[in-house]
């Protein structure tokens, strides 16, 4: 990148800093707030931050959002790296054709899909129907919608796309002769895999698997209305401090120690990710 | 006898005056009159031709603003995000928090001449009185949130101990609202109903032990009484503490009722205010408005489409008794079993309690 390519990137730099640093500081000021008869008090009180240090509740549901978001990139990583590798095998004509299909589902709406998969996964919905007619259950799979198992499928489901794209992007640039070498001399399609194709789509990986983790991480919308009673979430508890309970101070608190949980993860994820073997001089190269 | 006439110039001048009157009458009354108000209300309680005679009356249009929630009005009124908003929507379990945050003005009752009809129960209340004892709210629509059920599943009418029924797992719901959902636990238990919103911490500890033992028996919270409405068209669920929302939606299609449990029946009902920011040219018309939800054009309109009941007796009599039936007035004594669902003062401990029964 040329000096003059790096400036034009400085007022989108700026404007991005700014618009995450600023409501960031008003939820740290925030959180050391009282709140009186409903008024926000500007004070110097530890109190939101003492309650979260002893909340089990909070912490819980902080964890729960990390392993949300963890195991939602795992699942995409491993159904994603397929689909995105048969995509560098088609021609041009059809790439652009399975590119559509893939971001299809994200042309509805998130609700418009939730209520989807309540008719697709419902007592009565489809898939109960064809199981049931097909005579392998008799009673409907009550466990298909509202459990964590839906949670599950569908935060893989909705996310899927993001990662295929990235992987797919990075196994674009990836040159085929470095494949076909590896196995003229003698490595297996995994060994193929995990020492050559692995390392130099980390880009994409890495981009994909961090792009995945926090849209999953904060996703509220999807446990709340398909995750029955085990779809609260950190997100839903930081929405119901701001509002019902006006607990400005507190939901500051939560919001805050979210983010730099979610934040670690990401970094511990990427570095993970560029200490894999050639890793480093993929990322380098630029 | 003086034989009175007119000759053709006064005639013709009589002919002009009467013009320029008739022609200065709509203008006196435009300029007095405020062209738009703006009313923060659900978009159940202001549909377009529910205020049709009130904006032909008076001709100030009224602009309608519908709210998500109680918590995002409440929000939009102490950040003053609201401006633009002549009148407003407080519950009247929520009534004092707005007055406790003086976001709403205090009232001149004698410029809501329909105040007379009022039902009893809602003319007496406090929850619309401030510290200083002036009026800062007034109610003017309500209903109740019954138990909606599937008739032909549940062959006896289910009470609040059904939401808890073992032999109903995974047909039940509840609301994921703390307030409710823990009044229900306690009247469950046995809690007296005028004791459901004034539980100790120890009550409170039992309750959270119930609604625990219960996830397991539900099928989901219910987020929305469209998200509910749906989970009783698609099968999922027989029995919820609702709103009467599904029941008028599915009766044609399915076999529901609703249920007044005899523990007490949990009323819902909303109430006109007044910001204390609005501007004074606009202050008459908007208690002219306040009139017109408690006259009659306004509780027959919402009676016939929306099934709701004004807090205004003015109609009731003309209603054919099916119609009674259907906004819950055609017997009154139902309005002695009330509960009004009120912010308890440790309501914090409650939203921690049901935050941590849904984390269980």
């Amino acid at each position: 990148m040329t000096f003059r390519q790096r400036h034009l990137a400085l007022p989108v730099a700026v404007a991005i800093i700014a618009g995450c640093l600023a409501p960031l500081a008003v939820l740290v000021a925030f959180s050391f707030y009282e709140v009186e008869e409903f008024d926000l008090v500007p004070a110097f009180s530890f109190r939101a931050w003492g309650e979260l240090a002893v909340s089990a509740t909070d912490w819980f549901l902080i964890g729960k959002a990390v392993l949300s978001g963890l195991t939602t990139t795992v699942f995409t990583v491993v159904l994603g790296y397929p689909v995105a590798l048969a995509l560098t095998r088609l021609s041009a004509s059809a790439k652009g054709l399975a590119v559509i299909v893939l971001l299809t589902p994200l042309y509805t709406g998130e609700i418009v899909r939730i209520y989807a998969w309540r008719i697709v996964l419902g007592g009565e919905g489809l898939v109960n129907t064809v199981l049931q007619g097909l005579g392998l259950i008799d009673e409907p799979m009550k466990v298909l919608l509202f459990s964590p198992f839906t949670i599950g499928l569908v935060l893989t489901y909705n996310n899927l796309p993001f990662m295929v794209l990235a992987i797919w992007v990075s196994a674009e640039m990836v040159d085929r002769r470095l494949i076909e070498a590896a196995r003229d001399l003698g490595a297996r399609p995994v060994d193929a895999f995990f020492r050559v194709i692995l390392p130099l789509t980390v880009p994409g990986l890495a981009a994909g698997s961090l792009t995945v983790f926090a849209l999953s991480a904060g996703e509220m919308l999807t446990p709340s209305l398909l995750g029955g009673t085990s779809g609260s979430t950190a997100m839903a508890l930081v929405d119901n401090l701001f509002g019902t309970a006006f607990d400005w101070p507190l939901a500051s608190a939560l919001a805050l120690a979210l983010l730099a949980t979610l934040f670690l993860v990401a970094s511990a994820m990427a570095g993970l990710m560029l200490r894999l073997k050639g890793a480093r001089a993929v990322i380098g190269r630029a | 006898m003086q034989r009175f006439t007119l000759n053709r110039r006064q005639m013709l001048g009589g002919l002009a005056a009467g013009a320029g009157l008739s022609l200065l009458g709509p203008m006196r009354q435009a300029f007095a009159a405020v062209p738009e108000i703006v009313w923060a209300t659900w978009d159940s309680n202001g549909h377009p031709e529910y205020v049709a005679a009130f904006e032909k009356a008076t001709g100030t249009k009224v602009k309608l603003s519908f709210l998500s929630s109680e918590d995002a009005q409440f929000a939009a009124l102490k950040t003053g995000s609201a401006s633009d908003w002549d009148i407003v929507n407080p519950s009247l379990n929520q009534a004092s928090r707005y007055i406790k945050a003086k976001e709403l003005m205090p009232l001149d009752l004698s410029k809501v001449p329909n105040l007379a009809t009022m039902y009893d129960v809602f003319k007496t209340t406090d929850k619309v009185k401030g510290e200083d004892g002036k009026t800062y709210a007034i109610p003017y629509l309500w209903g109740l949130n019954p138990i909606v059920y599937r008739s032909d599943i549940h062959t006896e009418e289910p009470t609040y101990s059904t939401l808890f029924d073992p032999k109903f797992k995974g047909q039940l719901a509840m609301r994921d609202y703390a307030l409710e959902s823990i009044a229900i636990a306690a009247l469950h238990l046995g809690i007296p109903r005028e004791r459901a919103f004034l539980l100790t911490t120890d009550e409170l500890a039992e309750v959270k032990k119930a609604l625990i033992a219960q996830k397991p028996l539900l099928r989901t919270y219910w987020q929305t009484i469209g998200d509910l409405t749906n989970l009783f068209a698609t099968g999922e669920v027989t029995a919820a503490f609702s709103w009467r929302v599904p029941y008028d939606a599915l009766k044609d299609k399915m076999k529901v009722a609703m249920a007044k449990p005899k523990a007490g029946i949990m009323g819902w009902c909303d109430c006109f205010g007044i910001p204390a920011s609005l501007p004074e040219e606009k202050l008459e018309t908007a208690y002219k408005f306040a009139d017109y939800l408690l006259g009659a054009d306004y509780a027959a309109t919402i009676a016939e489409i929306g099934n709701y009941a004004t807090t205004s007796s003015i109609i009731r009599d003309k209603l054919t008794p099916e119609k009674q039936a259907a906004i819950f007035v055609d017997d009154l004594s139902v309005m002695q079993n009330f509960i009004w669902p009120v912010a308890p003062e440790n309501y914090s401990e409650w939203l921690k309690v049901w935050n941590e029964v849904k984390a269980a």
